[in-house]
């Protein structure tokens, strides 16, 4: 025996550790390396059985994973095991209660000890435990033999014991970094924005083991958080739910732009509770981190995890878990911004290829329209010169010319659209160009009510009058063709407030800017179709084309300014136009002049 | 009798111009591109009183090169360019170079062949003008 036995008095045998750690580093599987080091275990300590545990966090239990050794049944083999500090209670249980090995040479007279199998005489048994101080499992030998088990065969027990430990830490750092891998590959894949959001909580819930996962960004129409994706009972309130930033942790979070982690988030004093995955009572765990991107937060992703009824597994979220969210929310980040930039690079690219597609077109069209002008005056001074009185031919004419007008009136709009991005700047008065506008496109015999509310002494703005007007008329036609008999369009003109300002480009965000606003009382405009009215040929007037607002938008990127629409649909539409002025002094003494 | 030369590389607004001015009673030759229209300006003899160009044609310049080949060839051969509806730019920098007029091809509502019609009335006018001034000139300088 003693020459079989590994542990003599100059320790445990180094081949057994070369073999041991050989595995650790090269195992295919998690299982096969516990699985392993379980047999060697058995093996050196000359045991007649064994078997691991792991812990099941969620049922409170532990569940016998690896067995080696004599004696084992299916039956047995499927033996999970509660935990307990109490005596009678079992010497694994105790184990994982105490986080502390336990040495019973003879278990017949040890109160904690609980018969598994009938045959054991002496067992001893190991924790498994993380760098947060948390029980993973419980290693266990036994044997036939009465004090089977000395001190250095614990000790021995215990360094397997750690590196087994060391495996199912790498496995899970290998589990998430598949977990991100995949992540990053769905943020990559072309496919619609909420998908992504979607797929993304999915699988840190799944594979990170966050029970409840929710996914808020940041609109920048109302400056709220608002819920875009979340698995749950708050998947319904997508789109609905929302927190002002600085409300509740998750709104604390929004706007303090550092991560939440905290246990029993109900006695918080920034709780708010508002929308919840879990009852109130039932959050035991509650971490929060931000998304952000170069120009800041854009939104928050949430994770809980339910309080654990077992006392021995706690449930609150590591620096790893938050590491791991962080690292999702700043992939995230990314792919949504990119999404932006693609997103604005294919319609510039649309809309220049729209563009050399109807200059030719134009030229070729307005050719064949003035030949059959051509023909047309023909036609009238043959039709003179014979004599012939033919009214119908008359009529008919008057019809062509009528057709031609409209065609003219189409391949106008068709140039405009084309030339709307070549402005020739110079300095003017907004206020004066808004009240032009009003002047010439305005019709004055209207049943719509018009209110102008022109803040005066703004700074002039470098802009092209003619096709700005252009714009102006466009928006207020827009209204009055939309607007039911009595209803209104106010228009004002202000300094673009910081709510406006979030609609421009990172690039501009620095910039001074005024604004003008066109309001009506409409019907305004459903929200899916907001993101489609600036696009060509969209339209839902019978009139023209429908390039009209998408000569606005080029009109105003050409001025380098920013045109969004934020009305409610139902209540009417709100067009919101931004340009630059260049400050000569800040705003501030700006007002203050305005104040004198 | 007047001579007029129509260049347009658009076979059926060279022929509704033509037909247009024949009514009116000048003669109307065609070129159908900027190289053939100045080829023609340069070996025509005597000079074309007036000559209709497209503005867009081989070059979106086409037009400006057409001016500066009649008004090198008879420096009072008068230029109609024909533009887009709304081509101001063009337009203005035609005239800056010397041209009698610019007509837009697509003005929603005009009769741009009567409105051809007159204009090249007056550019005939200009050019009689301009060329008996000349002989003027030319009388005096012969007393001397």
């Amino acid at each position: 025996m003693s020459s079989n036995n590994p542990i003599s008095k100059h320790g445990a045998d180094p081949k057994l550790f070369a073999e041991v750690s050989r595995l650790v580093a090269t195992g295919s599987s998690i299982d096969e390396v516990l699985q392993g080091i379980l047999e060697h275990s058995v093996e050196a300590c000359a045991a007649t059985r064994g078997f691991l545990a792991i812990a099941d966090h969620d049922r409170g239990e532990l569940d016998v994973r690896y067995t080696a050794g004599i004696g084992w049944t299916e039956e047995k083999r499927l033996g999970r095991l509660k935990v307990s500090e109490e005596t009678g209670g079992g010497i694994i249980s105790l184990v994982a209660a105490t986080g502390k090995p336990y040495n019973s040479p003879n278990v017949i007279e040890d109160p904690y000890y609980i018969e598994f199998f009938e045959d054991v005489r002496s067992e001893i048994a190991v924790p498994l435990v993380d760098k947060f101080g948390r029980i993973r499992g419980v290693f266990n030998i036994e044997s036939t033999a009465l004090g089977a088990f000395r001190e250095d065969h614990e000790r021995m027990l215990q360094a397997l014991a750690d590196l087994a430990m060391i495996a199912i830490t790498m496995s899970d750092h290998r589990a998430r970094e598949a977990a991100l891998v995949e992540i990053g590959k769905e943020l990559s894949r072309y496919s619609e924005p909420n998908e992504i959001l979607q797929k993304v909580i999915d699988v840190a819930a799944d594979v990170l083991k966050f029970e409840d996962c929710s996914l808020f960004l940041i609109d920048v129409v109302t400056d709220r958080l608002v819920l875009r994706a979340s698995r749950g009972p708050l998947k319904q309130w997508i789109g609905q739910a929302s927190y002002a930033l600085g409300e509740g942790l998750t709104g604390w979070t929004a706007q303090h732009g550092v991560p939440v982690r905290v246990v029993d988030p109900s006695k918080d004093p920034r709780w708010k509770g508002r929308f919840e995955e879990l009852p109130a009572s039932e959050v035991g765990a509650y971490m929060a981190v931000p998304i952000r991107i170069h120009r800041g937060v854009i939104g928050v992703i949430r994770v809980q995890r339910k309080k654990s009824p077992y006392k021995w597994f706690p449930n609150d979220f590591t620096e790893d878990d938050e590491t791991i969210l962080t690292t999702i929310a700043s992939q995230l980040g990314i792919a949504l911004d990119n999404r932006r930039l693609i997103d604005q690079l294919v319609r510039s690219e649309r809309l220049a290829a729209w563009g050399e597609t109807s200059a030719r077109s134009a030229h070729m069209i307005g050719n064949r329209i003035f030949a059959i002008k051509g023909d047309i005056n023909e036609l009238e001074y043959v039709l003179k010169e014979s004599g012939a009185n033919i009214p119908e031919a008359e009529e008919l004419i008057q019809s062509i010319n009528k057709g031609i007008f409209l065609l003219e009136e189409i391949l106008n709009e068709f140039r405009e659209f084309v030339k709307c991005t070549q402005v020739e700047l110079q300095e003017s008065d907004l206020n004066q160009l808004v009240r032009e506008a009003v002047e010439e496109g305005f019709p004055k015999r209207s049943p719509t009510k018009l209110e102008l509310k022109l803040r005066p002494g703004l700074p002039p703005i470098k802009a092209d009058p003619k096709k700005l007007k252009r714009c102006f008329t466009e928006i207020m036609e827009n209204s009055v063709n939309f607007l039911p008999e009595g209803g209104e369009i106010k228009i004002s003109t202000s300094y673009a407030d910081a709510r406006s300002k979030k609609w421009l480009k990172p690039s501009q965000q620095s910039g001074h800017y005024l604004q003008v606003r066109f309001e009506d009382t409409g019907p305004g405009i459903e929200l899916e179709r907001k993101p489609k009215i600036f696009n060509p040929f969209y339209s839902s007037r019978a009139k023209g084309m429908g390039l009209g607002l998408s000569i606005v938008k080029g009109i105003v990127e050409a001025h380098n300014g920013v045109i969004y629409e934020h009305g409610k649909p139902g209540k009417g539409a709100k067009f919101t136009i931004l340009l630059p002025y260049e400050s000569k002094r800040d705003e501030q003494s700006g007002t203050k002049s305005q104040a004198s | 009798m007047c001579r007029i030369l129509v260049i347009d590389d658009e076979e059926a607004v060279r022929t509704a111009v033509k037909r247009r001015l024949e009514r009116d009673g000048y003669k109307v030759d065609v070129a159908d591109s900027q190289a053939a229209g100045i080829e023609a300006i340069k070996t025509h003899n005597p000079p074309y009183d007036v000559i209709v160009t497209d503005m867009v044609m081989e070059s979106p310049t086409s037009g400006l090169d057409v001016l500066r080949a009649a008004l090198t060839t008879d420096v009072f051969s008068e230029v109609i360019v024909l533009t887009a509806y709304g081509n101001v730019a063009n337009a203005v920098e035609c005239m800056k170079r010397g041209a009698f007029d610019y007509v837009e091809k697509n003005i929603p509502g005009v009769d741009v062949f009567e409105l051809l019609s007159i204009k090249i009335g007056q550019a005939l006018e200009r050019r009689r003008t301009s060329l008996a001034t000349l002989r003027k000139i030319e009388q005096y300088s012969n007393l001397d």
